[in-house]
């Protein structure tokens, strides 16, 4: 008993050494976690002389269940139909442009996808990806993928060999779209086709319904063709040169994460300096370069896909833009997502 | 006491006590290697370097959280080892109705769903408004660590002779000696169970700590679940504590040996 | 006997603020209609019910949940019940080691180490449920070694002397002393791994090549993802209710099995 005690004790008196310098000015950064340079935010505090709070989540509805507890943060960056849903409940407060004299910086494609916000009154969009299938060039001959798009998810030539991206709001976009469809749609028949699809893929290829271990799977080479975002494709092709990108030419969904600041923030003029500070040109680039997905800044995107840039030919880093069929997610209604998830539960069960 | 067998028997008990303890550390010394790992990926090594550990300790947040993480296993495993203990020993004096029922709610946590005991402490924070914050993550952890200990002494109480206790009381004991003279000694390998059980289920708690800590109060856990991508710097993390736990062990093991030889060779001396 | 009986009124008034109160709240939404956002509205219904049993589906999911728990649970007594006996037979300060080298491990990670298992267990050809099992057994194995070996250290070893110098031999002595001691350990190793494995599915998932839907992850998906907290209390409250009726017999088959 003794011995424990002494052990916690130990452990204990290692731990206060390590107790947080106290600043004076403090700012609450909420985030996804992995997606960001830790570099760029202690040059931030040095510059600003600030503390940064750094809290992080692994999806924008736990992100939105930790906001309901009335936890109060100065920037957020939560994707595009969550920012939709915080702009109708009145959580957001609006940008200072005065602050943010920066916007010019933003890439004209993903300006495009901003119909949650279109002139920025609430968000500045932070990164961006499409959502498309890796698969490995030398199981699947690219002309084919092209010219399957995601039906190739129905192709039985492929079972087993299969990775779906356990999300039930992604599955069912890519039916939805496979299908010509909206990935918006609240048509029951058009969701009703939807399912089956999916059924119908379960059956064809039954697929390993996974989520973000698929990226170490898919560098390792494990199956010939998954379901991921583009900027953990960039991921994947940068380590294994065999696997390719493909977004398929039926549509699909683009996502754009962005900067907010909450209602209830408490360092809003701190909260305006930091989103300006992260769409500078070098801050945005260290982001892009350690995280992998698109930047929102137009001359990063630019030079990290050129020549002599990171992402030099990697097919994955820059999102389709201007695809007429490719659409971002709205904010679907509860009763809908209880469908979603329903439907999706029989899917995983092969019914 | 102490019987030497040295026969085929105990040869085998111990060569199976010994896989038991290779099973336990084969993905322990997996992530210890991994952390060595030039790479991101935890399926194949491609060679040794020491990024990981460069870039944890650039990582505040994730410095940090091993405070959080420390702090509050402590002080929860300190309350929750107390409270239970007490409650343990009083509940197995209780009619057996009382005790009956109080256990059942006292399994509720280990039973329910991290996500529903989150919610519920979470709710239940919010509704008075209360801020969430660092005492709400301890309160928090304090709740769900007891059961466990609770747990672990009552089989060792129902065990133990009801007589002796109620013999101390009858000689004259007052009942604070019967029960840390009597009672205590007894069930003392049990209280030590608990309070490490305890300490574990704090240590490594996710879901209920996600929705009961406030703004920048993170814990390993919160910070390791929400990776959106797989960061190595963890299995660095890891090992650090596993090399921290194993010179604090050593030491504590080491140190009344070290004692015993001395006032040995000190009594020679005399 | 009154006094010691005092000494549970602290805690009694702790479970009534901080698991029966959030219980409750639980209750409210399991019982009410869908107030839409997470919200509660007092409008009393057993629809959130109906809805479970109507759709096969969710009992599927519910049996597949309670059918790898109970497996789980089996394992982890087959496995643990020798290595806690032939621990209680070391010497004191070993059994302490041993109880510290067993819990250490619990410190790290548990997803950490389950991508540790899936990189060890890729390099073996296992079915999914072989995986799943091993990932399983082996993050509750501790738990059970523990409580069976607590309940048999100390105690143990006078009582089997005494039976030896009886004249009993090893294996009857186990039967007849031993193990019935264990009994109560047995039973809290089962509520420490049945309980909460009912409800994990992380490791399932991760080491079953998503192949496994399981209840815990129906619940989280239901309060997180689709925000219906009334659904979600409703399956939480229905998956409890059957624990704990299969807790009440397992408690019922020990209280004969103490009085054979």
């Amino acid at each position: 008993m003794k011995k424990v005690w002494a052990m916690l004790l130990v452990i204990s008196l290692l731990a206060v050494p390590m107790m947080a310098l106290a600043a004076d000015d403090v700012l609450n950064v909420y985030n996804w976690g992995e997606y960001i340079d830790k570099q760029v935010i202690t040059n931030f505090e040095k510059e600003y002389k600030v503390r940064v709070n750094y809290d992080v989540y692994d999806s924008n509805e736990t992100m939105y269940t930790k906001l309901m507890s009335g936890a109060s943060y100065d920037v957020i960056i939560p994707s595009d139909y969550m920012i939709e849903r915080l702009i109708r409940e009145k959580k957001l407060q609006a940008l200072d442009h005065s602050i943010i004299d920066n916007l010019d910086n933003l890439a004209e494609g993903v300006r495009g996808y901003q119909q949650y916000d279109p002139d920025n009154t609430y968000s500045v969009p932070y990164l961006w990806q499409t959502v498309g299938i890796v698969y490995d060039t030398t199981k699947i001959d690219p002309a084919d993928m092209e010219a399957q798009g995601w039906n190739a998810f129905l192709n039985p030539d492929y079972k087993g060999h299969v990775y779906m991206y356990d999300s039930e709001r992604d599955a069912f976009m890519v039916a939805l779209k496979a299908l010509g469809y909206s990935a918006n749609t609240d048509k029951a028949e058009e969701l009703n086709a939807a399912y089956n699809w999916l059924r119908e893929m379960d059956k064809a290829v039954r697929p390993s319904y996974v989520t973000d271990e698929v990226i170490d799977a898919m560098a390792a080479g494990e199956k010939w063709m998954a379901l991921v975002y583009s900027g953990d494709a960039a991921y994947i092709l940068s380590e294994n040169e065999d696997m390719g990108y493909c977004t398929p030419s039926q549509g699909t969904n683009v996502a754009v994460d962005a900067m907010v600041i909450p209602a209830n923030a408490s360092n809003p003029e701190l909260a305006n300096k930091f989103i300006k500070y992260i769409l500078d040109y070098e801050n945005s680039l260290m982001i892009s370069e350690e995280v992998g997905y698109a930047s929102a800044n137009a001359q990063v995107l630019e030079e990290l896909s050129g020549e002599g840039g990171d992402y030099e030919g990697n097919d994955a880093y820059v999102p389709r833009d201007g695809y007429e069929l490719d659409e971002i997610y709205h904010d679907i209604p509860e009763d809908l997502r209880s469908q979603y998830s329903s439907m999706w539960i029989k899917v995983k069960l092969h019914e | 006491m102490e019987r030497k067998r040295k026969s085929p028997w105990s040869f085998m008990t111990n060569g199976y006590l010994l896989l038991i303890m290779l099973f336990i550390y084969l993905p322990i010394a997996y992530v210890v290697v991994f952390s060595f790992n030039d790479s991101k990926s935890m399926t194949k090594f491609v060679g040794f370097s020491l990024r990981w550990y460069e870039a944890m300790l650039q990582d505040r947040t994730m410095l940090e959280s091993i405070r959080t993480t420390v702090v509050v296993a402590v002080i929860a495993t300190a309350v929750s080892t107390v409270v239970g203990t007490i409650t343990a020993i009083g509940l197995s004096k209780a009619r057996p109705l009382i005790r009956a029922a109080v256990l059942e709610v006292n399994n509720l946590p280990v039973m329910n769903p991290d996500i529903v005991t989150a919610i519920g402490m979470m709710l239940l924070f919010i509704v008075p408004g209360v801020q969430l914050s660092m005492t709400t993550l301890i309160l928090a952890h304090i709740t769900f660590c007891i059961p466990y200990v609770i747990l672990t002494i009552m089989p060792k109480l129902r065990q133990l002779d009801d007589n002796v206790a109620e013999a101390a009381l009858d000689l004259g004991a007052n009942p604070w000696q019967a029960l840390t003279k009597v009672i205590l000694p007894q069930i003392y390998p049990a209280i030590l169970s608990g309070a490490l059980i305890a300490f574990s289920m704090s240590f490594d708690d996710f879901v209920i700590s996600f929705f009961t800590a406030g703004v920048g109060v993170n814990n390993i856990s919160m910070y390791v679940y929400s990776m959106k991508r797989y960061n190595p710097s963890v299995n660095a993390l890891s090992t650090l504590i596993v090399v921290v736990v194993t010179i604090i062990l050593i030491l504590v093991n080491l140190i009344p040996y070290i004692k015993e030889k001395k006032t040995k060779k000190e009594e020679q001396r005399l | 006997m009154k006094s010691f009986f005092r000494m549970t009124y602290p805690y009694i008034l702790w479970i009534g603020l901080f698991i029966v109160a959030p219980m409750i709240m639980i209750l409210l939404y399991a019982l009410t209609k869908d107030g839409g956002n997470r919200t509660l509205i007092f409008q009393f219904t057993f629809d959130n019910f109906s809805r479970f049993f109507s759709d096969p589906t969710f009992m599927r999911v519910l049996w597949t949940s309670l059918r790898i728990a109970f497996l789980t649970t089996v394992f982890c007594i087959l496995i643990g019940y020798p290595a806690a006996l032939f621990i209680a037979n070391l010497s004191e300060r070993a059994q302490t080691m041993m109880v510290l080298l067993l819990t250490l491990p619990m410190w790290i990670n548990m997803l950490l180490k389950t991508y540790a298992w899936r990189g060890i267990l890729m390099n073996f050809d296992l079915e999914s449920e072989v995986k799943v099992f091993i990932g399983m057994v082996y993050d509750f194995l501790p738990y059970m070694i523990i409580q069976i070996h607590t309940s048999i250290a100390k105690l143990d070893r006078n009582l089997t002397i005494a039976a030896y110098d009886l004249g009993a031999n090893k294996w009857k002595t186990f039967l007849k002393v031993t193990l019935p001691l264990s009994v109560p350990g047995i039973i809290s190793g089962i509520t420490l791994v049945f309980l909460p494995a009912v409800s994990s599915f992380v490791i399932p998932k991760l080491l079953g090549g998503g192949d496994y839907v399981l209840i815990g992850n129906l619940i989280e998906t239901f309060f997180i993802t689709t925000g219906d907290w009334n659904f979600g209390s409703a399956i939480s409250l229905i998956m409890a209710l059957i624990i704990i009726a299969s807790m009440w017999l397992t408690k019922k088959i020990d209280r004969n099995a103490q009085e054979d």
